[in-house]
């Protein structure tokens, strides 16, 4: 029997509080997964073997809680414009 | 951290003596009239276990370090006050009501500051034994329901001279394992919704009034206390089923008399016990953060100008430049009332207990925003909705045979939108305006954590008048420095 390894990449998917967020942060979550499917696995920020923690900030003040992740890397996003770096930011690097 | 299913199991447990429309209430969950109040409670619960709002909904608790409701949590820092606002109005725009555990919240944060301050004058433990009873209460994910107003009687009266001794809660016997407790809290938000309640003084106490300078905690099924409901504007709609006419389907809010005759409380649940000159740090330092906690009005006010917004579109006005122009207005005052509640969170400071509390004198001014705002912001709703609002037949009119054909036919406006849309949405303006959710969103805006002039008299006190005369003369020349 052959175990096949998940290649996907972990991303540790963090949300700040949502207060007032200017646009549907889960919605854009899920955006990202779509795009990005076979390709990453969203875990939770307290997963392990994280590659990459995401921030989904419901604005510009991005006040989530980041102190639990320091050193490792960290993409910021606070739309759907930075979503779309990000997305292309993953497949440069699965292509690399 | 109870699930919200998990909180309205533990409700069920609960022996609560409620009266309403002068009966018992024999199942208080599931009474439709008060049901609404309790599914904006379990909201509390439901989104601090969601991803998307955990950050601002759960804390670390500065006693166990573990993972808590942010409603049980003592401020340790001013991103902690910031997020307690920001915490207010997603639940605020969440429910479109009151979700009556800020109270409870506001309670524990100011005793833990005043038990602190009394051992250090007196020697005593009350911080000792709150500190015991506060990490009870986050163990247990309680909803706490903090009670301060007494009613008062004769208000030309200090306590001790009242009439009737019960007008204020007071001891009425000191005994070895502890003291029996008799009188009222008015105006309890969300009380039978709680698990406890925190009974603290309602004012300033002197020493003729030591009597009355107690604070403590109970059960809130605990023997010898009742709850009596109090009515709110158009409440018996949630008796008639349907699904438009109660305007907001999913949640509300109550509030009750609460009787405390003759209730024994154990040493241990005593935070205060005749230390009268602490009263009135009690009840300023609650009253501030509980002041800071009418962020939740904010949201409130989000749900408002979302449904005057919509209105308007379904109306086909929304291009009139008179309606953008109330519709900037109301976001101009809802977004000011932002500025406040963010503004006395981020100039908090550390109290010698370690507790960060708010600036207070920013808080009294944006509660002072509150008791006027929303009254603003509400009759430009009304202007938006028009007087259908109020004239509309029922629900049941509009599904009736021989009538429904009229309303279909005589309330139908723009024509992409179903006229069963437009009543929905004047039905939830008029809920919000005049209706079970204006008991919150204005009256208690006016009166909750204390009426106007309460405020002024707190800004009175709290403005450094000499700093400002000192400035002005400075410039003009004036040397009495």
């Amino acid at each position: 029997m052959k175990i096949y390894k998940d290649l996907r990449i972990k991303i540790g998917l963090k949300y700040c509080g949502g207060c007032n967020p200017e646009y549907d942060r889960v919605a854009v979550a899920k955006y990202i997964e779509e795009r990005l499917q076979g390709t990453i696995e969203f875990v939770g920020p307290e997963g392990e073997d994280i590659a990459i923690v995401l921030a989904v900030e419901g604005c510009s003040t991005a006040c989530a809680d980041l102190t639990a992740f320091q050193g490792m890397e960290i993409r910021i996003i606070t739309g759907i414009e930075e979503a779309k770096g990000f997305i292309k930011e993953v497949k440069e690097r699965e292509f690399r | 951290m109870m699930t919200a299913e998990q909180y309205e199991e533990s409700l069920r447990r609960l022996n609560l003596v409620v009266y309403m429309f002068g009966k018992r209430v024999e199942n208080v969950v599931d009474d439709p009239i008060i049901r609404p109040s309790m599914k904006a409670v379990a909201k509390t619960y439901e989104l601090a276990h969601r991803p998307e709002h955990e950050d601002i909904m759960t804390a670390t608790s500065h006693i166990t370090g573990k993972k808590i409701n942010r409603f049980t949590h003592i401020h340790q820092n001013t991103g902690d006050l910031v997020k307690k606002s920001k915490m207010g109005r997603l639940l605020g725009r969440e429910t479109g009501c009151c979700f009556q555990r800020c109270v409870g919240m506001d309670a524990l944060n100011a005793l833990s500051i005043v038990t602190f301050d009394i051992d250090a004058e007196y020697g005593t433990e009350y911080h000792k034994r709150f500190l015991q009873y506060l990490e009870y209460v986050q163990e247990k994910d309680f909803t706490v329901d903090g009670a301060m107003t007494d009613p008062k009687g004769d208000r030309s009266l200090p306590p001790h001279k009242q009439p009737d001794p019960d007008q204020f809660i007071h001891v009425a016997e000191e005994r070895k394992d502890g003291i029996v407790v008799r009188g009222a809290k008015a105006h309890q938000t969300g009380a039978v919704n709680s698990h406890e309640v925190i009974v603290m003084p309602t004012i300033s106490m002197r020493a003729e009034d030591k009597d009355y300078a107690i604070s403590f905690a109970l059960p809130s099924d605990a023997e010898g206390i009742t709850y009596i409901m109090g009515r709110q504007s158009c409440d018996t709609r949630k008796l008639e089923g349907g699904a438009m006419d109660q305007g907001n389907l999913l949640f509300g809010g109550h509030e009750a008399l609460v009787v405390f005759e003759d209730v024994f409380v154990p040493w241990d649940r005593v935070f205060m016990y005749k230390e009268y000159e602490f009263s009135r740090q009690l009840v300023e330092q609650f009253a501030a953060y509980h002041r800071q906690s009418y962020a939740c009005k904010v949201g409130v006010g989000d749900v408002i100008i979302g449904a005057a917004q919509t209105a308007a579109e379904y109306n086909g006005v929304d291009k009139a430049s008179h309606i953008r122009d109330k519709i900037v207005e109301m976001n101009h005052l809802n977004e000011t009332l932002y500025c406040g509640c963010i503004a006395c969170a981020s100039e908090g400071h550390k109290e010698p207990s370690g507790t960060y509390c708010v600036n207070i004198l920013l808080a009294n001014v944006h509660k002072h925003n509150v008791t006027r705002f929303p009254y603003e912001i509400a009759r430009l709703a009304q202007d938006i909705a028009g007087g259908l609002m109020v004239t509309m037949p029922s629900e049941r009119d509009l599904e009736s045979p021989e009538t429904g054909k009229w309303l279909e036919k005589y309330f139908h406006a723009s024509p992409d939108v179903p006229t069963k849309n437009r009543m929905h949405i004047l039905r939830l303006i008029e809920n919000l305006t005049l209706g079970t959710a204006a008991t919150n969103y204005l009256t208690e805006s006016m009166h909750g954590a204390g009426s106007p002039q309460a405020q002024r008299i707190m800004i009175t006190r709290r403005v450094n008048m000499q700093e400002k005369q000192r400035a002005a003369k400075r410039l003009c020349g004036i040397e009495d420095l």
